[in-house]
């Protein structure tokens, strides 16, 4: 019934940069020291394989697009005095990826995207943000909407000299892809035994961050997930119990799967979020990222930025003119 | 009234940081008095004096007492190694490095450790490494032994030198988290601060808190321990920037002979104490260095998996990338991390003759337990094998074409989790590495000393032997 992600044409792309795109739409966190990013591109569907390009000005960019209406655009998260070589790199955006066809707990089960999982993306994007502002005081985040899923893209300057593990330090902490820990030590009592202190019992610092991470997780979950420390059996019960961790009954919950199985599974989502983020795009100094307001052409949509993560609605905010044209529609 | 200091303790209070961070203003100061190279190797009565009466030293025998400088930084090294590897380490033998009188000479003998280090080796070098993984331990041991009021005391003291701002801001920690030295996740943070005293948490987190005293939550998730681990990671840092600049500006002055001499002894010493029989295993400095026979009970559950054969998704770069690197440093040089600089395949094998004999075959034979075979899809692939063990992109390894491409080392641990990540199923030597090729040398190292004597079955290895 809807043509909605499907691929566009050419024609629909030349359309799209002809009638509906506009550089002025393009966010201006791009636009300032647009000079210094590589932009890259792909012309017929397989890669962006003309990479190296650098755009002086706003309007050079806008005649290239009107001109080669590509298939995909994208630019460099990287700064660069040199951009035409990749040269004299000077400081990089902080950026998360989370593709809704990746997000490893997906209640809809679908192949692909579907409005369910986009649904889902839109919400771990938006505990991220919690999360980068909260806890890392983060302050210069942008959202792009990226036709399947969301970009994270940071600016705050600080945080933009970060090298690939300190960035891949950071994303564990957002996502919560490391196990917290349980045992904590007491000052001045060495040889003591250690205080067990469950994440659901800190309501601060990463075992906060954990515990929202694996609520999520739990509620969302469809039983199909692979986890090697979560057997069958555990999955079940897991499923059977959840209503308590919605309830945040987190103590109960713990006593009806036991200590040793609870660890189990906190040690198996904490892999799970790993998954959340693509990690080799955060961890990718040079990476280049679709381009704001382009068009994603597998799917016809627009990439755009996202001004209230809380409301937004890609299908109504980032399907193009062209496909609610499109005949038998 | 207790809570006061004197001020015969507050002088202390300086004396102990110059003895916990030499690279403060303190310890910089001390250097502009005394760093002079000339007395390095000059018996020096004084130091002699301080060990003598440092608190349970082992006086029984002359080789237990440094006489110099350059004995002072030589002791350091063995001080640490042996702390490590060694069963039959007592303390009692370097009672004089946790003796903060030691301050003054102290400090000179690790600028003269740093200096040498940096001239001769690079920074990441195994000297390079001890000196930095030394300074931290001492850190750490050296506050334990303080009393507990002079301890809080140096602490807040020595953070509030190396950090200036009000609040800590986690980004500017970046280089510990860069090079690990620092978990984010260990860390409770807040509006990007890193909380770290007690008034501060309070008034943060008082109303989160529910069902517990706040305070104790505060001495459970930070307290002392938080900040005396920022200390020690800080100095450490220091110590590798140390090591870093004086590397950096080495090629543009003339080395002291003297310097050029202890850098030899540190390394001497390294050596000599790499190895301890009996030890518990160490992270990176025993082992041996010679090409052996594979163990292939000892590769670590990545690379088994990846013999097994994998499927399309990871298959071209767990074969190309993981088990190409990981067998061919596994069978000619395990030891490549703990060494410097880089080598090549025919420094170790000549005539290539292992490599064409025993280690392409295997590698080509877990490219055919792919599903689909590896090299039926790609046959460019066999090319890039060859490329990643330094012989270019060629059909076979040549001698002539060594060089052409990097012989390739096995990639991180951190970055087999990220790239291919379903082959990554960690068991519990896994928790002690950070490479397979660690993992490799370790589990050999286990099993040599678990009582197993059945040094490689080579069951596997029967076939390509006829
Ligand atoms: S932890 Fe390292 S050695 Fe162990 S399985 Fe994972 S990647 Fe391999
Ligand atoms: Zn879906």
């Amino acid at each position: 019934m809807t043509h909605i992600f499907e691929p566009s044409t050419l024609e629909e792309r030349r359309r799209y940069y002809r009638d509906e795109w506009d550089i002025n739409d393009l966010p201006d966190f791009i636009r300032k020291d647009l000079s210094k990013r590589e932009f890259g591109f792909d012309h017929l569907g397989r890669g962006p394989n003309d990479r190296y390009r650098v755009f002086k000005t706003p309007d050079m960019l806008k005649r290239f697009m009107r001109y080669r209406s590509p298939f995909a655009a994208y630019c460099s998260v990287a700064f660069y005095n040199k951009p035409r070589k990749r040269g004299e790199w000077l400081k990089s955006e902080l950026v998360f990826d989370v593709d809704a066809k990746d997000v490893p707990v997906r209640s809809c089960g679908c192949d692909s995207v579907c409005e369910i999982c986009l649904d889902e993306a839109r919400q771990i994007v938006a505990g991220l943000i919690d999360t980068l502002k909260q806890d890392l005081g983060l302050k210069n985040i942008h959202v792009i909407y990226s036709g399947r899923g969301y970009h994270i893209r940071i600016l705050d300057e600080s945080a933009m000299g970060l090298d690939s593990e300190g960035r891949s330090q950071v994303l564990k902490y957002v996502a919560g892809a490391e196990p917290p820990k349980n045992k904590y030590f007491m000052e001045d009592e060495s040889g003591q035994k250690p205080y067990e202190l469950e994440h659901f019992s800190i309501p601060l610092g990463y075992p906060a961050v954990f515990t929202k991470r694996i609520k999520y997780a739990i509620l969302h979950m469809n039983g199909t997930e692979k986890m090697e420390e979560v057997n069958p059996k555990l999955m079940k019960d897991v499923l059977k119990y959840r209503e308590m961790v919605q309830k945040d009954e987190w103590g109960l919950f713990k006593n009806k799967i036991g200590p040793i199985r609870y660890r189990n599974l906190v040690e198996g989502i904490s892999k799970l979020n790993m998954g959340l983020v693509d990690a080799k795009v955060s961890i990718d100094l040079k990476r280049i990222l679709r381009m704001p307001t382009s068009l994603h052409s597998k799917v016809s949509m627009r990439c755009m930025e996202v001004k209230n993560i809380e409301t937004f609605d890609p299908l109504k905010e980032a399907v193009p003119k062209f496909v609610n044209e499109r005949k038998g529609y | 009234m207790g809570n006061f200091l004197s001020i015969v303790q507050l002088i202390e209070i300086m004396v102990l940081i110059s003895y916990l961070n030499p690279f403060s203003s303190e310890g910089e100061e001390i250097v502009r008095e005394k760093g002079s190279i000339e007395g390095i190797f000059e018996v020096n009565p004084e130091l002699l004096q301080l060990v003598r009466d440092s608190k349970s030293q082992n006086i029984s025998d002359d080789s237990y007492i440094p006489k110099n400088y350059a004995d002072l930084a030589l002791k350091r090294v063995e001080w640490y190694l042996r702390r490590k590897n060694d069963k039959k380490y007592n303390h009692n033998d370097y009672a004089f490095l946790i003796n903060p009188k030691i301050a003054k000479f102290d400090v000179i003998s690790i600028y003269t450790m740093a200096q040498a280090i940096g001239i001769k080796f690079n920074p990441k070098s195994r000297e390079g490494r001890l000196l930095v993984e030394s300074q931290g331990k001492l850190v750490e041991d050296r506050l334990e032994k303080l009393v507990p009021i002079e301890r809080k005391e140096v602490v807040n003291n020595l953070l509030n030198q190396m950090i200036t701002q009000d609040n800590i801001k986690w980004t500017s920690m970046s280089q510990l988290l860069g090079s690990k030295k620092i978990n984010l996740t260990d860390m409770i943070l807040d509006q990007g601060d890193v909380v770290l005293e007690k008034e501060d948490f309070l008034i943060r987190f008082e109303d989160k808190i529910e069902g517990r005293l706040p305070e104790k939550m505060y001495d459970l998730l930070i307290g002392e321990k938080i900040k005396e681990m920022i200390i020690s990671r800080m100095i450490m840092q220091k110590t590798e920037n140390y090591i870093h600049k004086v590397h950096e500006m080495a090629p543009k002055i003339e080395a002291h002979p003297t310097l050029l001499e202890i850098g030899e002894q540190i390394s001497e010493k390294i050596k000599e104490l790499s190895y301890f029989p009996g030890s518990g295993g160490s992270g990176g400095f025993g082992g041996d260095i010679k090409a052996t026979q594979l163990q292939h009970e000892a590769f670590p559950p990545c690379i088994q998996k990846t013999i097994e054969g994998v499927g399309s998704g990871n298959r071209n770069d767990a074969i190309v990338l993981l088990l190409t690197s990981f067998l061919s440093y596994a069978r000619l040089y395990p030891s490549v991390f703990r060494n410097e600089g880089t080598s090549k395949i025919s420094d170790i094998d000549p005539d290539l003759q292992i490599t064409i004999n025993e280690i392409i075959p295997l590698i080509f034979e877990a490219a055919n337990n792919c599903n689909p075979p590896l090299f039926d899809d790609d046959p460019q692939e066999k090319l890039n094998v060859i490329a990643k063990l330094g012989f270019g992109v060629n059909k076979d390894p040549e001698l002539k074409h060594e060089g052409e491409s990097k012989w390739y080392t096995p990639m991180s641990c951190d970055k087999i989790k990220i790239h291919l990540s379903s082959l990554c199923k960690p068991d519990a030597t896994c928790k002690k590495i950070g490479n397979p090729l660690s993992y490799y040398n370790r589990k050999r190292w286990e099993l040599r000393n678990s009582g197993d004597k059945t040094p490689s079955k080579s069951s596997e290895s029967d076939s390509d032997t006829d």
